[in-house]
């Protein structure tokens, strides 16, 4: 089955997406999908970050959407995306394709904010865009175990890096918080020859197996 | 929709750096600009942000967080610091990326820390769209006058290559722990010590360590041999005493200077306290000196005539230009010269006086001018006279034809000599220079009270006196009359002032500089004067006895009331003229030429251009202070 028909069945009764979204969403499936084997200073992450009713993933209902690229270890302000879902949320989810491309995303918490994000794709596109996910929550203690330790918390992380932000728990505001916290990861990690994208998310998954055992 | 994203980023960015000087006076829409283009970085630990090898920087950095330490790089001290932490707020490099030029600087992360970055040209662009950010660098640039040298002394690397700089503090000098004795130790035990240990010299010091005397190899033929002095005697009826000392933290060209005014081979070197810390010799300072300061001083006393003193002239000039290779300032720089032509012109009036007889004629050589105000320059003609006694009327006539006869001597040898003979007559062959001390207040007196435009001219020229050679008392009276004169005649002065604000800095309204025909700028004429004019003033009214225009606005602004920022401010820019000057003196030509003291401020480079625009501006703060105390 095409993307086309797909997102018909999705939308259903919904009203249509924008012309401009549709046009987003044909030019994501055009790209070519990346091995994500690039060295850092040639790659562009996505820093993605969401805003929930609450955290409650039975219940709680996607707000908005939060991204900044940081592209060849560079936060650009004018490479950012920012979109409430309300009024058109398949508008929003397309545009952040549309921004996002095939670009490694780079969350705090994958385990929340991916299934939110997958579950509003696949209700509002009709699909599910398969990416390169880093998590923060597992990468940033295997890179700063002298900072914490342990996985925790957005706040405990700002603090151990001093790093502040102008609005938090705002999908952008805390997007911007783990955009700064991942620029001093890529740095680290780079230090420990880990030095693309892939490798990156392998570093997190790994410590997180190890977290298991 | 990214717009929303981007608004909200900028936002952050823009409240951010509205918490800092310059950004916070910055203009709405420059703020903008910047705000929107400012990228993020992050430099971790023990990072190299930026080094001199990364050649021409660029991008501009913000620290956002974290500290960012500027260490200075190669060997000579440009700025006061060795080096400097940034904190958040703080910004590099301004003025190699100003002047598009490696920067002397090497930044470094010495904590993780993030950066804001714009490009060069976006820097350059903000520069241009925001006056507060212009100024904001351009004062910041001014407050390193001092880089300029640095400047200088890259054109001069290759030839300075082997060379070490003469900057280096003498507490780095000392290779030994001092080795003293009492005054009270016989004779025989010192020499002893000083033979076991190979000693050029051995100091003698008193119960605290302080020095109070110094016995040398070379007192040892004369003082001891030759007169048959009895060891047994304590070394205290012996030495040399009142030696020459100067603190660790004197450089080493400080000490080269106190070695070739006073023709001495060995240095103590004492802390704050006076205690003895060590000695430093010629020998250590020849290994920073490829031409030894003391062999053209030994060259120049020894000479036996004009043509081993024409080698001693070169020999300066060499110096010279080595040590402005090595980034000595203006104002070092030409008191050494003025040291060393000092001790040339000495000799060459020694020499002339073996040639006429003056026996019985008490007199002495002034050197008026430049000269005079200790500010020579590579390229200076002469202007010099005689001021002597005569106690009998009768005897006025025959004593002056002797004197003018042997100051033609002298100025002919010192034309020989590289300094060319005035165009204007000011010297003292000149019958009408070779006076009295009672003519020479007369002459002075004359000119205070009647104030034609000659006659300020000549108080320009005049007034600016030191004895060179001979009778020193002679300076101190005139020079006290003169103050004395000067002061009590407001008149005067106003008309001083006045004449001396006929020159304006070349600053223009629209463009940078305001250009002669050629396109260039006379550093003397509309650079150095304005100081020099001003300063002279500033001495007669506030009697200040030097000459030197540093000094006169030292002692001088400070007696009216002037914060020591404001002068030192106003020193630096004349400092700078005068570096200009020299330097062009010295790429140009290796000799007297029309054009020494022309610049053509395209030619400079962005930094120095700005310096030197910094600079006019600081001889204009003078002048008008000049304005409002004459209300002229």
């Amino acid at each position: 089955m095409s993307w086309l028909s797909r997102l018909k069945i999705a939308r259903g009764n919904q009203p249509p997406l924008s012309a401009e979204a549709e046009r987003a969403l044909e030019a994501w499936h055009a790209l070519a999908e990346s091995a994500h084997e690039q060295p850092h200073f040639e790659s562009r992450y996505v820093v993605l970050n969401t805003e929930a009713t609450g955290l409650d993933l039975e219940r709680d209902r996607l707000l908005a959407v939060g991204a900044i690229a940081i592209d060849g270890g560079l936060l650009h302000p004018r490479d950012a995306y920012h979109a409430q879902l309300e009024p058109s949320p398949g508008d929003a989810l397309a545009g952040l394709l549309g921004f996002v491309g095939r670009s490694p995303l780079v969350v705090f918490n994958a385990t929340f904010n991916r299934t939110i994000l997958e579950r509003a794709f696949v209700k509002q596109l009709g699909f599910t865009p398969e990416f390169l996910w880093i998590d923060l929550y597992f990468l940033l203690p295997s890179l700063f175990p002298e900072r914490l330790e342990r996985p925790g918390r957005l706040a405990d992380w700002m603090a151990a890096f001093e790093i502040e932000t102008f609005q938090r728990h705002h999908a952008l505001g805390d997007a911007w918080a783990i955009a700064q916290l991942f620029l001093a990861a890529q740095s680290r990690a780079l230090s420990l020859a880990v030095t693309n994208p892939r490798a990156l998310a392998e570093h997190a998954q790994a410590y997180r197996q190890k977290l298991k055992v | 929709m990214s717009n929303d994203a981007t608004t909200l980023l900028v936002g952050a960015s823009t409240d951010f750096l509205r918490n800092f000087s310059p950004f916070n006076r910055m203009e709405a829409e420059a703020l903008a600009f910047l705000a929107e283009r400012a990228v993020l970085a992050f430099h971790a630990r023990g990072n190299e942000i930026l080094t001199p090898e990364s050649g021409v920087p660029t991008h501009f950095y913000i620290v956002q967080r974290g500290k960012i330490q500027a260490r200075q790089a190669g060997q000579a001290t440009v700025t006061e610091y060795t080096s400097l932490t940034l904190g958040a707020g703080e910004c590099f490099p301004i003025g190699a990326i100003s002047a598009r030029r490696p920067s002397t600087n090497a930044y470094v992360a010495v904590e993780d820390s993030f950066c804001f970055q714009i490009s060069a040209d976006e820097f350059l662009h903000l520069m241009q769209i925001s006056p507060v950010f212009h100024l904001f660098c351009t004062q910041y640039i001014a407050s390193l006058l001092s880089q300029s040298r640095q400047q200088l002394q890259s054109s001069f690397a290759q030839r300075a290559a082997e060379q070490q700089t003469m900057t280096t503090a003498l507490g780095k000098l000392i290779k030994q722990e001092p080795v003293f004795v009492t005054p009270d130790t016989p004779t025989r035990s010192a020499l002893e010590r000083m033979s076991e240990l190979h000693l050029g010299c051995m100091v003698v010091v008193d119960a605290e360590r302080h020095p109070v005397g110094i016995l040398t190899q070379s007192d040892l033929l004369p003082r001891v041999i030759l007169a048959g002095f009895d060891l047994a005697r304590p070394i205290g009826e012996l030495m040399t005493a009142n030696p020459h000392q100067l603190p660790a933290s004197a450089s080493a060209y400080d000490a080269a200077l106190e070695m070739a005014t006073h023709g001495v081979r060995h240095l103590l070197v004492v802390d704050s306290d006076s205690v003895l810390l060590g000695v430093v010799s010629e020998r250590d300072l020849f290994s920073l000196q490829r031409i030894s300061l003391r062999q053209i001083r030994a060259g120049i006393d020894n000479a036996a005539d004009i043509a081993a003193l024409q080698r001693a002239s070169k020999d300066i000039r060499q110096l010279a230009l080595n040590l402005i290779a090595q980034g000595i300032g203006a104002e070092q720089l030409t008191l050494f010269i003025s040291a060393l032509n000092d001790a040339l012109t000495r000799r060459i009036i020694t020499l002339a006086r073996e040639r006429h007889d003056l026996v019985g004629i008490d007199f002495a050589w002034f050197a008026f001018g430049s000269e005079g105000r200790h500010e020579q320059t590579l390229s200076t003609d002469q202007d010099n006279g005689i001021i002597f006694r005569c106690a009998d009327a009768k005897q006025l006539k025959e004593t002056r034809a002797r004197l003018v006869e042997f100051a033609r001597t002298v100025n002919e040898d010192l034309a020989a000599c590289g300094f060319p003979l005035c165009k204007g007559n000011i010297m003292a062959s000149n019958p009408e220079l070779c006076l009295t001390l009672d003519e020479w207040k007369s002459r002075f007196g004359d000119w205070i009270r009647e104030p034609d435009p000659q006659a300020l001219l000549n108080a320009s020229i005049f007034f600016d006196f030191r004895v060179l050679y001979g009778n020193e008392r002679f300076g101190d009276q005139l020079r006290s009359a003169l103050n004395r004169g000067a002061k009590g005649n407001s008149a005067f002065l106003r008309m001083m002032a006045a004449n001396a604000l006929k020159v304006m800095p070349p600053l223009g309204r629209i463009r940078d500089f305001v250009v002669e025909d050629d396109g260039t700028i006379d550093l003397k004429k509309s650079g150095a004067r304005l100081f020099v004019d001003v300063a002279r003033i500033l001495a007669l009214r506030t009697g200040v006895e030097s000459s030197s225009t540093v000094q006169r606005l030292r002692q001088g602004s400070t007696k009216i009331g002037m914060s020591p920022e404001e002068v030192s401010a106003i020193i630096d820019g004349f400092n700078f003229i005068q570096l200009l000057r020299l330097r062009s003196q010295h790429l140009e030509t290796e000799h007297d030429s029309a054009d020494d003291n022309r610049i053509d401020p395209e030619s400079l480079n962005e930094l120095d251009r700005r310096i030197l625009k910094e600079a006019f501006r600081q001889a204009r703060k003078l002048q008008l202070r000049l304005k409002l105390d004459y209300q002229l």
